[in-house]
């Protein structure tokens, strides 16, 4: 009892950790259809931010909020250069961001080098509920990861904003017709999506060793959570898929070494997407 | 309709393998001057080169996928370690003849094998082509995650040593490859061939029908072609001679790592080729050797700045040059007839 | 003789809407049908049943007395039936030769005999001398020629043309019309074409199939349409054609 427990709590956190790391994938992918593979250099990217930020002085809630500015800053220089002329050629934008992960990579390796680099855990200990321990910090990450996404869905649904985009999202062209500027929101939502990869990466940071690498299997495990989850479902799919990339991961560990058990999972996330290239739960 | 002028046919046709006649002869002085190299060179680059050969045969294998058939995988480097890793395993294994041949017949067959069933699982669902990179790109980091878990076999992160097989010849004895001049006279012939072959496959009836596939897939399958089918042989080809070249980079290097299939190497191979050219094997082959030895000199003078420029001459390529360094070459000369006409 | 194609109760909804209700067609080989009716009546919905590009609903079709309706495109084509799209789908940035032999390797053609049978359709469908061209050159008229001479190409038996006069100049259709009579009579082809261009109809002169709102109205001669009431009235109704 006391296993089946404590596997739950840990697939519980590891779903929402994961769904924070692919939130921003979730919403470029989703809303202006570009597969970012720059997504884990902008984890990485966000990580090395809040080190250097801390590391500075800087308190970490605040320094959060920078790093996921400043990635959101670089997110939009990318959009504003290079990726607003291709949003029709959905390849290109694959191989350009690819390259931008390439370059972001070895200028994180010449601005902040190769070693590890370890960002304090503010929220040290964990609480304890008798029969399982939560670590504080995971379990309000966790808990953010959820508000954060039950937040932008409020947005999304409720606000203004959100209809606007959604109309968008819709139909471009009866969009324009009532005077949506195109460009100008897919401009934003790039931005948000990236602004919101920049802070998960300052979140999970504390996690684990930050290096350069970092991004590269949060990537390929982002990009598994949104197929998995359906692409265009922004809120329930991330949660879904991350629950199942999350949550298998952490079943199969049970047998096996990490490392294989997340093998795995792609071999599963993969199974799914030749049944069901439109998600989990939807027959294509 | 849009009209199309005649310099945008000579731009387009940059992106397009074309059955450039020279070629051939091209390729043949290219491979006469590797042959006669060991005459003026010695040391380290005669060492080396026949491991940036087997690289070159690494970015011709995807430029057969991306280039003719313009499907791209972000796996390749998974195929060539896969291929390291089976000679490995080969020359740890007493078959009662020469190991090496084994590895050398056993790699091309698991590459191939390996390809085709995640070639046939997916094309035959008609996975979108960037969905195909995304699985391809897990190829790559599962294979890694494999070489590093199963360290009983593979060596986990320490890697496995890979004894050089010699070359015999039964009875008439054997020659020992341990040398830099007989094994670079060894790798290069096998080079050579992987070359002709795959330039006489991308002119064959399979190639061309490659070639329709990639201009217009509705058209193909209603001409009555299992385009799956086809892009499943393509994958399976492509994986083999991947696999194939790393099972002889891996005798050469007597060394292999599990970073050799990662995403990092897989992902420097689409540079090569995009660099390169992807419409032309041969620019893709010299393209491998080249950017590869450019980037093993240049690692050692400034590491990280020459990564960040292959990094933005990527960008650049993608953005302005669609058919890479080939295509300007063939489009220049397009250019210059077309002037001559006139 | 029996029939080339059989259609029973074809019927084909999307999300609700028919488009096409429980059609019964009949076809015999060599022999042309126009399939015409307003925009919105169900045509290529039609064509893509028989094609394979979509499912029907309910209904069967018979192709030489064979139940076909379950195979996919690949093995329709296989058979004979060959499509021709809307807009042209042709390999726009191959030379016309490249495209022809691309459908030539489709048949079972020996390798020495591919020249001269690429030659051949280069011939019936007048673009011999456009030979070395990239499509991309062609006029509108001669890439919709080019597309039936893929479909000449691959030894298709029955051709289903989406409108094949599209964007094509009074000459050029008229010369159309010639080659598809030619095609029937000399090759035993059969074919079913959509059409809007009504002189082009009236010159090959043959059975027509009207449909509306996805059923069959009527079918008969040239004349027999032209001259029925409903006809007129969709036709006059919808304001088009």
């Amino acid at each position: 009892m006391e296993t089946i427990i404590s596997v739950l709590v840990d697939a519980t956190l590891i779903t929402l950790v994961l769904a924070l790391a692919a939130f921003g994938l979730a919403i470029i992918y989703g809303l202006v259809g570009v597969i970012n593979m720059g997504h884990g250099a902008m984890l990485t990217l966000g990580a090395y931010f809040t080190w250097a930020t801390t590391t500075a002085g800087v308190p970490f809630i605040l320094a959060v909020v920078l790093a996921a500015l400043g990635v959101a800053i670089v997110g939009l220089l990318l959009e504003h250069i290079i990726i607003r002329h291709f949003y029709d050629k959905p390849f290109d934008t694959l191989l350009l961001t690819w390259a931008f992960f390439l370059i972001m990579t070895e200028v994180i390796k010449i601005v902040f080098g190769t070693d590890f680099r370890n960002v304090s855990n503010p929220l040290p200990g964990a609480i304890d509920f008798g029969t399982i321990k939560i670590p504080a910090y995971k379990g309000a990450i966790a808990i953010f990861s959820l508000l954060l996404i039950g937040a932008t869905a409020f947005v999304f649904y409720k606000t203004n904003l959100g209809i606007k985009i959604r109309a968008l999202i819709q139909n471009r062209e009866a969009a324009s017709l009532l005077g949506l500027n195109i460009s100008r929101t897919y401009k934003f939502v790039f931005c948000i999506g990236s602004g919101i990869a920049g802070l998960a990466g300052g979140l999970i940071s504390p996690m684990l060793s930050v290096d350069p690498y970092i991004g590269n299997v949060f990537l390929i495990r982002s990009f598994f959570v949104v197929i998995v989850g359906g692409v265009g479902q922004l809120f329930g799919g991330t949660l879904i898929g991350s629950f199942f990339i999350g949550g298998a991961e952490t079943i199969f560990a049970l047998f096996s070494k990490q490392v294989f058990a997340q093998s795995i999972v792609f071999l599963l996330a993969i199974v799914i997407l030749r049944y069901r290239p439109a998600g989990i739960l939807k027959k294509s | 309709m849009t009209e199309h002028s005649e310099k945008q046919w000579i731009e387009s046709a940059a992106a397009k393998p074309r059955n450039i006649f020279s070629e051939e002869i091209v390729a043949v002085i290219i491979f006469i001057i590797i042959a006669l190299l060991p005459i003026f060179i010695t040391g380290y680059p005669i060492y080396i080169l026949p491991q940036y050969m087997l690289f070159g045969v690494l970015a011709m294998s995807l430029a057969l996928l991306w280039g003719f058939v313009g499907i791209l995988s972000f796996g390749q480097a998974a195929f060539f370690a896969v291929g390291a890793y089976t000679m490995g395993l080969a020359m740890q294994t007493n078959f009662g003849v020469n190991s090496g041949y084994i590895g050398i017949l056993i790699s091309p067959l698991v590459g191939g094998a390996l390809a085709a069933i995640t070639g046939y699982f997916l094309f035959n669902a008609g996975v979108k082509a960037t969905y195909f990179v995304l699985v391809t790109l897990a190829l790559s980091i599962m294979i890694e995650q494999i070489a590093v878990s199963q360290s009983d076999i593979t060596g986990g992160w320490n890697g496995m040593y890979i004894d050089r097989m010699p070359l015999t010849f039964g009875s008439l004895g054997e020659i020992s490859l341990y040398n830099d001049i007989p094994v670079y006279y060894a790798i290069l012939p096998v080079v050579i061939a992987m070359y002709a072959f795959v330039r006489w496959f991308a002119t064959s009836r399979f190639g061309k029908i490659l070639i329709g596939i990639r201009e217009n897939e509705d058209r193909m399958t209603a001409l009555g072609f299992n385009i799956s089918a086809y892009k499943t042989g393509a994958f399976a080809l492509s994986g083999a001679i991947a696999c194939l070249a790393g099972a002889l980079y891996g005798a050469h290097a007597n060394f292999v790592a599990p970073s050799l299939g990662g995403v990092l190497f897989s992902t420097e191979v689409v540079v090569w080729v995009a660099i390169a050219g992807r419409s032309s094997l041969l620019a893709a082959l010299l393209g491998g050797i080249i950017v590869a030895s450019l980037s093993n000199y240049l690692s050692t003078v400034t590491p990280d700045y020459w990564q960040l420029v292959l990094g933005i001459i990527f960008i650049l390529v993608i953005v302005f040059l669609k058919g890479g360094v080939a295509g300007a070459i063939s489009d220049l000369s397009k250019h210059l007839q077309s002037k001559v006409k006139q | 003789m029996s029939s080339l194609l059989r259609t029973e109760g074809l019927t084909k909804r999307f999300a609700g809407l028919i488009a096409n209700e429980a059609i019964n067609f009949e076809l015999d080989t060599s022999s042309i049908r126009c399939v015409i009716g307003p925009n919105g009546a169900g045509k290529t919905t039609f064509i893509s049943m028989i094609s394979g590009h979509l499912q029907p609903n309910e209904g069967r079709i018979y192709y030489k007395d064979q139940d076909i309706t379950k195979l996919n495109v690949v093995k329709r084509a296989r058979i004979g039936i060959a499509r021709k799209f809307q807009t042209p789908t042709v390999f726009d940035e191959l030379t016309v030769y490249d495209n022809i032999e691309l459908a030539v390797l489709g048949t079972d053609c020996p390798y020495n005999d591919r020249n001269k049978n690429i030659n051949e359709v280069l011939e019936l469908v007048h673009l011999t001398n456009e030979s070395d061209k990239p499509v991309k050159f062609l006029s509108h008229g001669q890439r919709q020629w080019l597309e039936i001479g893929l479909l000449l190409a691959v030894k298709a038996e029955l051709l289903l043309l989406d409108e094949p006069t599209a964007g094509m100049t009074v000459e050029e259709t008229e010369s159309t019309a010639r080659l598809i009579k030619n095609l029937t009579q000399e090759f035993q082809l059969s074919m079913i074409i959509i059409e809007h261009d009504i002189n082009f109809i009236r010159d090959l002169n043959a059975p027509v199939t009207v449909l509306h709102l996805g059923r069959v109205l009527m079918e008969g001669s040239f004349e027999q349409v032209s001259a029925n009431e409903k006809v007129r009235e969709i036709y006059l109704g919808h304001g088009n054609s």
